[in-house]
């Protein structure tokens, strides 16, 4: 391991001063280091999504990230989603739906959805299913995934 | 692993010649996922993030400097990139998805040099030029040189590529990507990248550029000459595309046999063409 860089990472609206190897993910730091779990490990390349943070807004893949790059930046998690123990519109949607399963990908989703309805609250069917493009389910088939979130934007797909 | 951030590029070009193994590190979409799976280890890593001058657009009478830090979403919605230029916005705005819009540079592209990407295709059928930072100096050359082989570039040790000329090319002409793939936001299977000009119903200007059917996009001048000074009826897309068909060195993979990719070329090429057509209003 190499030696570490001390660094302050802003997350959720928290600093945290912490002391990281270069080559440790964003990811990896979340989960091990701020025990922010609810930020999931799938594939470390970048192709399940499951691993979604917003960094200044932009959705962006925590394991491709590496912390060091990130000092300066603002980076929300799921933790942040909820407020005050009441459900994100977008859970609410996806709980209702019926299109959380096992659960695994369901944070990752969450962040993109959010990511695209705060820039573009009335995207179209494509659009969604476009943005949700990076997020892997192997459970739902996607069907119910995108029905939950075109239902919070009127449309139906 | 040693770790640096520079803020100037002969700050970062003294860092990276004096150290073997050590590598760039722009949006990370590759590197880091390449880290991740072990195929690589890089003694130092240098992060272009603190360089400002590599995050700066500028506009001449040449055409578009692009900074090599640029995401390929700034790229996708930078609307000085219009007229035979709009090739690149054009492929930035639809490579991949979203969120590795979000991560990946133009920058990052040019160095990966990956040829079933859309950005180098896009870069070469609008005549870019690269500049180059290095131990000796800057140089500028064009895209074709900076790109000599699958995943491998010109760049010596210790050089960095600083920014992207995109020239504003014909007057009038129009620029557009098109990608065929088994689902959106994977690899394509074959794109086509091109510009195109029409006086009347006569083409007089046409570079098209194939991608995922080589080493390095496919340019083939004799495909153009065919197409310039035609209708782009159906004999003439054929012919070209039968001229670039068979200049193109696919490979089979999961995305498509070499044959089916030959197969693609000039079916694209007929839709690329007809789209652009569309573009320009001809």
């Amino acid at each position: 391991m190499s030696d570490k860089i001390s660094l302050s990472l802003r997350v959720n609206g928290a600093s945290h001063a912490l002391s990281v190897a270069p080559e440790r993910t964003l990811l990896e730091v979340l989960r091990e280091e701020l025990r922010h779990t609810g930020t999931k490990r799938g594939c470390d390349q970048g192709s399940c999504g499951a691993c979604m943070v917003l960094v200044d807004g932009e959705p962006v893949f925590s394991c491709l990230s590496l912390a060091v790059t990130l000092r300066d930046r603002e980076i929300t998690t799921i933790e942040a989603v909820e407020a005050g123990n009441e459900l994100h519109p977008i859970q609410r949607a996806l709980v209702q739906h019926g299109a959380v399963q096992c659960g695994f990908c369901i944070p990752g989703i969450v962040i993109t959805a959010k990511a695209l309805l705060d820039r573009n609250p009335h995207p179209t069917v494509d659009e969604i299913r476009h943005a949700l493009g990076s997020n892997t389910c192997r459970c739902s088939g996607y069907a119910r995934i995108v029905e939950a979130i075109a239902s919070l934007t009127g449309e139906r797909p | 692993m040693r770790y640096a951030e520079p803020e100037t590029v002969e700050e970062g070009v003294t860092l990276l010649a004096s150290t073997e193994h050590s590598r760039c590190i722009a949006g990370g979409a590759t590197l880091v996922a390449m880290m991740n799976a072990g195929h690589i280890a890089p003694a130092m890593l240098v992060s272009l993030h603190r360089m400002r001058e590599l995050f700066t657009l500028t506009e001449s009478a040449e055409g578009l400097w692009i900074g090599a830090m640029t995401p390929h979403r700034v790229v996708a919605a930078e609307t000085r990139l219009r007229g035979s230029m709009g090739v690149v916005r054009s492929a930035a705005g639809q490579l991949a998805h979203p969120s590795i819009r979000n991560m990946g540079t133009i920058g990052g592209s040019v160095c990966l040099a990956d040829p079933s990407t859309e950005m180098p295709v896009a870069l070469v059928a609008a005549s870019a030029r690269v500049e180059i930072a290095g131990p000796n100096g800057r140089r500028i050359v064009p895209i074709e040189d900076a790109l000599v082989d699958r995943f491998k570039t010109s760049l010596g040790r210790g050089e960095i590529v600083t920014r992207i000329l995109i020239p504003r090319g014909v007057e009038g002409a129009v620029g557009h990507h098109l990608r065929f793939s088994r689902v959106a936001g994977d690899y394509p299977t074959v794109s086509i990248s091109l510009t195109l000009s029409m006086q009347g119903d006569r083409c007089v200007h046409a570079r098209v550029v194939v991608g995922s059917c080589g080493p390095v996009p496919l340019h083939v001048t004799a495909a153009d000459q065919r197409l310039i000074h035609s209708v782009l009826g159906e004999d003439d897309v054929a012919a070209a595309g039968q001229l670039l068909a068979s200049a193109a060195s696919p490979l089979d993979d999961v995305r498509g046999s070499a044959e089916y990719r030959r197969m693609l070329i000039p079916r694209l090429l007929g839709r690329a063409l007809s789209q652009a057509r569309e573009l320009a209003h001809v």
